[in-house]
């Protein structure tokens, strides 16, 4: 966190007086502290190219390392989720528009590039043109929804953008049933089958094919727009959106063209969307309606704004954990060791003098085998359960109750775990410490019970739900954004 | 003219415009207070649909309940209500408070978050099927008609609890003295801690009221239209909101109003227009866009004067 | 200046680390390699217990159709394991989020994460699922055998012939017997369909239109979202001298509610009639409803013994499912006799499937394009009392 010349206030209070643009910057990097704080100071010191570099290097041997299929795809999808969000960065994070239509502009992408160059519409345009079509085509709208919405402030654009981007979804859906006025019968888009069999790209004889180049191919794609982005940002234009996001007001009054600065911010990241677009149609080898709905973009805000709105180093931060986390717990072996390993660390970093994390975890431990022990003796019933596969699971299932119809069992101990947990935080002292020995065991009793069962399901959206509001509540800016500091 | 139709149109518009009413009122009060807009407030009102559906079975079951047909609806009316208020009140303690001086973006996060949770632990306790209320053995399906306009027992139910709880809210906010204080809150949050105002309380309890009403607006759903799952409080989400920005955020009689627009505005388009049923949220947009350009803070929203 | 240096070699390490300790930690899984002949002919060692892949929506909008396909599969496999004491079967799946936010990313993640030995798959469930997909399972090797996937051109348009087989009959097959009873049957000559905007509902609902409209008969169509459970306004827009109203939809508890909002605007004289997707006890307890469903009987053994072990439930539209589990199961046993199997073994012994009285009341075995041979829909009507009974 940034330290400042004052103490900083309790989180629920705001932080008045300070401007942020008076303190000065290199007192405040003397202040890192520790180890994080000397990589802060290098991350700061180092000049973007060098940044920049930072993210490319490890994704580039990432592809060297492993021979992983599953791997591959997740991290395409994780990078076409970043070139989105670097889209949407640009209007929300840059411009401050809160633009809820914009994974329309997505989809327009993708079925531009799909009706000029599929086997189900029958045109083979040189992929290449058809990208640069799929952004013109992508653009164009952005100007024509964004024209007569330029004035429109904060929730206003939001509900219009937002009713824009489903009827984009039912326009789609039912393209190839209309009867247009003068063209007569048209199949545009396929309908709810989507359009299929859009061709791979092909650029200079090498056809991108399989998941490893689709990879390469949208590395190079991100890193294009990355340093599009950086020159932008750097540049006259991307001061005047920064200044427009901070108060349009002021930036008014200084007379920038408000207006005209919104719209181009809307456009702009509409293209870099449709960009994405093409790029994706040809990953899925089609364009499906139900992939550009709300849902999906609700995915992107949460990259951007976890991110930090307006940093893009946040936003490739913000993309491998929104898609990381359901994807590291898809097994249940990989979650067992995930969440013990969560648990274990969680305990350790928190807990600080070293007395009160002695006695938790004896605790902790003591419960766990005096619990089983009664159990084994008294209630056989409730230690016959299945226990997990794997080696930890079968070293856990000694420490823990298992019951043998354990549904009706879990369902309230959840309950009551995430009651347990909000009272945790209510607590202090040692009478937290006390709490805390039976909620850590019932956290493992919920899981080896309830959540492990759905790893593959409900468990990690539901994971993913409840880190998203403790990462927020931890850094409210994003992880790589600036704090915000009111001047009262 | 086709006056059977038109009336039809009309009560189905009516029924569903105050279940998107009373969550609309939540998303307001919660907006005028706090210019957030709580997206979790859909999944409240899941939540408080399935509270109703165990109640119902904790009286008994729609077909042989313990008590009268209408107690039985009264208690989970109460029950519903009560849960959702209270895990309102929850959410903003845990979730939202620690936001509250943050960018307006980061508390939109949290409520995604709240949102994915909520669901997700709905799915994982109360499973993947439906649930049905089954109204029809509950109190039956017994339609009045007065003339052409025909109304039946769920709908008149719908009807009339929601037009008596926006009375009693607007009597609450406008006559009692937490209703004072949220106004003022509302207002100019800083100004009314300085009058003694104790904001976190107030905050809270509009939330519990808020989050009560879509807890309300569930139960009255499920009644009408039958099955809960998990997933339902989504699409009510959005509508709720879009009802409330069209009436104009943060103003009560707005939602109240942005409620039954959006609710006859579907209605009449899917009745009159061709394939209305199908691109009935076409249609709707087309109606916002001529609302919003016409009068750009929403109908009853009053314009935001920015202090320099 | 060295300070600076030192602190982004330490980054660039740091981040150089969390990859490979990332990338090696999933060193256990499937490589996806480029050609489908090296996947084709890779050995997996059978062992005593064989891994059936699984895809399906266990989570998202359709996860009460996941739901039922896998309660199914999870049926067969218990069946299947309690009768063969060496070579057992054991399923991993893969959630499709069929609806969710992801689209069909999420079908192709989970396509992606079926491990290395696995031999066969079950699923997907959507046919836009199947389409984006089939690339990622043809190039890992897979059979994949789909249970709900009835869209025609998944199979007429050549592009995973000798991969992609399906246990239920492609739409043209249902939506031709539909028009037929309709028209030639119930002789109606005005009739309103409403899908409900997912691609097997609109496919089958194009079929059923035009069938029908060439055979002169007055076809109003319409669409609702799969997440409305609101019908009124459109009820109240159907002229009540209509005679049949088409429901192709896939959840049961939609069709009953449409049902019964039908009845109570006092259109109940209109005969309602749904796909196979409506082909549940929910719906049939409307009374007197029709659907189409293939010719099972309740009076089949393994239905009978499903349903007691699920609270009285067949849950039909889980069947297909069961017979998919059943054609790949089967096919990994046959593979594995020798010990070994490749995936192109599975899928040489998919194609010579040859099943008898299955659940489905169809005899299964395949053509060259991955329907089954003889495949066909019957129609049924649910008497008052809700159970459905043949009509044809």
């Amino acid at each position: 966190m940034a330290d400042d010349l004052t103490p900083r206030p309790p989180p629920d209070q705001p932080r008045i007086g300070v401007d942020e643009w008076v303190a000065s910057v290199e007192g405040k990097r003397e202040r890192y502290r520790g180890p994080i704080g000397w990589l802060r100071r290098g991350w700061d010191e180092a000049p973007p190219g060098v940044r920049l570099l930072v993210f490319v290097v490890p994704a580039a041997i990432f592809p060297l390392v492993t021979t992983e299929g599953n791997l591959f795809r997740y991290g395409l999808i994780t990078l076409l989720y970043a070139l989105l969000g670097l889209g949407l960065n640009v209007t929300v994070g840059f411009a401050g528009l809160l633009d809820l239509g914009y994974i329309a502009f997505f989809g327009f992408g993708a079925y531009t590039y799909g009706y000029v160059a599929s086997s189900q519409t029958g045109r083979h345009w040189p992929p290449l043109l058809a990208i640069l079509l799929a952004i013109a085509v992508a653009a164009a709208v952005g100007l024509i929804v964004g024209y007569p919405s330029r004035r429109l402030v904060g929730d206003y654009l939001a509900i219009v953008t937002l009713f824009f981007g489903q009827a984009f979804v039912v326009f789609v859906n039912n393209a190839n049933r209309i009867d247009f006025p003068l063209i007569g019968h048209a199949d545009l888009t396929g309908g709810a089958n989507g359009l299929a069999n859009i061709d791979p790209i092909k650029i200079l004889g090498w056809t991108v094919n399989t998941t490893k180049e689709y990879y390469w191919f949208t590395l190079g794609a991100f890193l294009l727009v990355m340093v599009l982005l950086y020159l932008v940002s750097e540049s006259r234009t991307g001061r005047a959106w920064k200044a427009l996001r901070e108060d349009p007001l002021a930036a008014e009054v200084m007379s920038m063209p408000v207006n005209r600065l919104k719209l181009m911010a809307f456009v702009f990241g509409a293209a870099i969307a449709g960009f994405a677009g093409a790029i994706y149609g040809s990953v899925q080898t089609g364009a499906f309606p139900g992939d550009y709905d709300v849902g999906l973009l609700i995915t992107i805000y949460a990259i951007v704004i976890l991110g930090g709105a307006g940093s893009l180093a946040g936003v490739i931060i913000g993309a491998l954990i929104v898609n990381g986390v359901p994807e590291l717990l898809r097994d249940a072996n990989e979650a067992e060791w995930v969440f013990y390993t969560t648990v274990v660390l969680l305990v350790l970093i928190k807990i600080r003098p070293w007395l009160r994390l002695a006695v938790v975890v004896v605790g902790t431990l003591a419960f766990g085998f005096v619990l089983h022990a009664i159990a084994d003796a008294a209630f056989p019933r409730w230690t016959a359960g299945n226990p997990g596969e794997g080696a930890l699971a079968h070293w856990v299932s000694h420490w823990m109750l298992l019951p043998t119809h354990s549904t009706q069992i879990a369902n309230w101990a959840y309950g009551l775990l995430i009651a347990a947990i909000l009272v945790l935080t209510l607590l202090k002292g040692w009478w937290r410490t006390i709490v805390m020995i039976p909620t850590i065991w019932l956290a493992a009793f919920v899981w080896e019970n309830l959540l492990v069962e759905q790893t593959a399901g409900a468990t990690r959206f539901l994971l993913l739900g409840a880190l998203l509001v403790v990462l927020m509540n931890a850094r409210p800016q994003g992880l790589f954004g600036t704090a915000r500091v009111e001047i009262a | 003219m086709n006056w059977s139709l038109f009336w039809d149109l009309t009560v189905s518009g009516v029924t569903l415009g105050s279940v998107y009413a009373l969550v609309a009122l939540g998303y307001s009060m919660v907006y005028g207070i706090l210019k957030l807009l709580n997206f979790a407030h859909g999944d409240v009102y899941m939540i408080g649909a399935f509270v109703g559906w165990f109640g119902l079975h904790a009286l008994g079951g729609p077909v042989s309940p313990n008590a009268a047909a209408w107690v039985v609806i009264v208690l989970m009316f109460l029950v519903a209500m009560v849960a959702c208020g209270g895990l309102g009140v929850v959410i903003e303690r845990f979730a939202y408070r620690p936001l509250r001086n943050a960018p307006r973006i980061a508390p939109l996060i949290s409520a995604l978050g709240v949102s994915f949770f909520l669901q997700n632990s709905a799915l994982l306790v109360f499973g993947a099927s439906f649930r049905d209320y089954d109204t029809f053995h509950l109190i039956g399906a017994k339609t009045y008609n007065y003339g052409d306009i025909f109304l039946s027992v769920p709908q008149i139910l719908t009807i009339v609890s929601a037009i008596g709880l926006m009375i009693g809210l607007t009597l609450l906010v406008a006559r009692t003295k937490i209703g004072k204080a949220m106004r003022a809150t509302s207002f100019d949050r800083e100004a009314a801690s300085m009058m003694g105002i104790d904001v976190d309380r107030v905050i809270a309890s509009t939330f519990f009221i808020g989050s009560a009403l879509a807890g309300a607006a569930g139960v009255m759903f499920a009644l009408v239209f039958g099955q809960i799952y998990h997933f339902m409080g989504f699409l009510a989400g959005l509508k709720g909101f879009t009802a409330a920005v069209i009436g104009g955020i943060g103003s009560i009689p707005g939602a109240m109003l942005g409620g039954l627009l959006v609710g006859l505005a579907e209605s009449y388009a899917t009745g009159y227009l061709p394939q209305g049923s199908t691109f009935q949220n076409l249609y709707v947009f087309a109606l916002l866009i001529a609302i919003i350009i016409i009068r750009p803070s929403g109908i009853l929203g009053k314009a935001d004067v920015k202090k320099v | 200046m060295r300070r600076r240096a030192t602190a982004i070699a330490a980054l660039l390490a740091l981040a150089a680390l969390a990859v490979v300790a990332a990338a090696s930690a999933k060193a256990d899984r499937a490589a996806a390699p480029a050609a489908a002949s090296s996947a084709d002919a890779r050995l997996i060692s059978c062992g005593n217990t064989r891994t059936m892949g699984v895809l399906g929506p266990i989570t998202g909008p359709a996860a009460s159709l996941g739901k039922l396909q896998i309660d199914w599969i999870k049926y067969y496999i218990s069946k299947y394991n309690k009768t063969h004491k060496k070579g057992k079967l054991r399923a991993q799946y893969g959630d499709t989020v069929l609806g969710g936010p992801g689209g069909t990313a999420e079908a192709v993640k989970a396509a992606q994460s079926m491990g290395s030995n696995v031999l066969g798959v079950v699923g997907p469930a959507g046919s836009n699922e199947v389409r984006a997909t089939t690339a990622t399972l043809k190039n890992a090797g897979f059979a994949f055998v789909s249970g709900s996937a009835t869209n025609t051109e998944l199979t007429t348009d050549g592009t995973r012939t000798g991969f992609f087989y399906r246990t239920v009959p492609p739409d043209s097959a249902q939506g031709t017997s539909v028009a037929n009873f309709i028209n030639k049957k119930l002789k109606f000559k005005r009739v309103y369909i409403i899908d409900d905007q997912e691609a097997y509902s609109t496919g089958l609902a194009d079929t059923v239109q035009s069938k029908l409209r060439s055979a002169g008969v007055t076809v109003t169509r319409d669409g609702v979202s799969q997440q409305q459970s609101d019908f009124s306004s459109l009820i109240a827009k159907i002229p009540r001298d209509t005679q049949l109203v088409y429901l192709p939809w896939q959840l049961p508890p939609k069709g009953k509610a449409f049902g019964q909002q039908l009845r109570s605007a006092g259109k109940g004289s209109i005969v309602l009639m749904g796909s196979d997707g409506l082909f549940d006890g929910e719906f049939a307890s409307l009374g007197n409803v029709y659907a189409s469903s293939f010719p099972t009987s309740a009076t089949n053994p393994v239905v009978k013994a499903f349903k007691k072990s699920h609270g009285g439930d067949p849950e039909y539209f889980g069947a297909p499912s069961f017979v998919a589990a059943q054609v790949v199961g089967g096919a990994i046993e046959r593979a594995c006799k020798d010990g070994k199997a490749t995936r192109g073994e599975v899928r040489a012994q998919v194609r010579k499937t040859n099943l008898k009285k299955t659940v489905l009341g169809l005899n299964v075995s395949y053509n060259a394009q991955g329907d089954i041979k003889g495949g066909q829909f019957g129609i049924w009507k649910a008497n008052a009392a809700g159970t459905f009974n043949p009509v044809s």
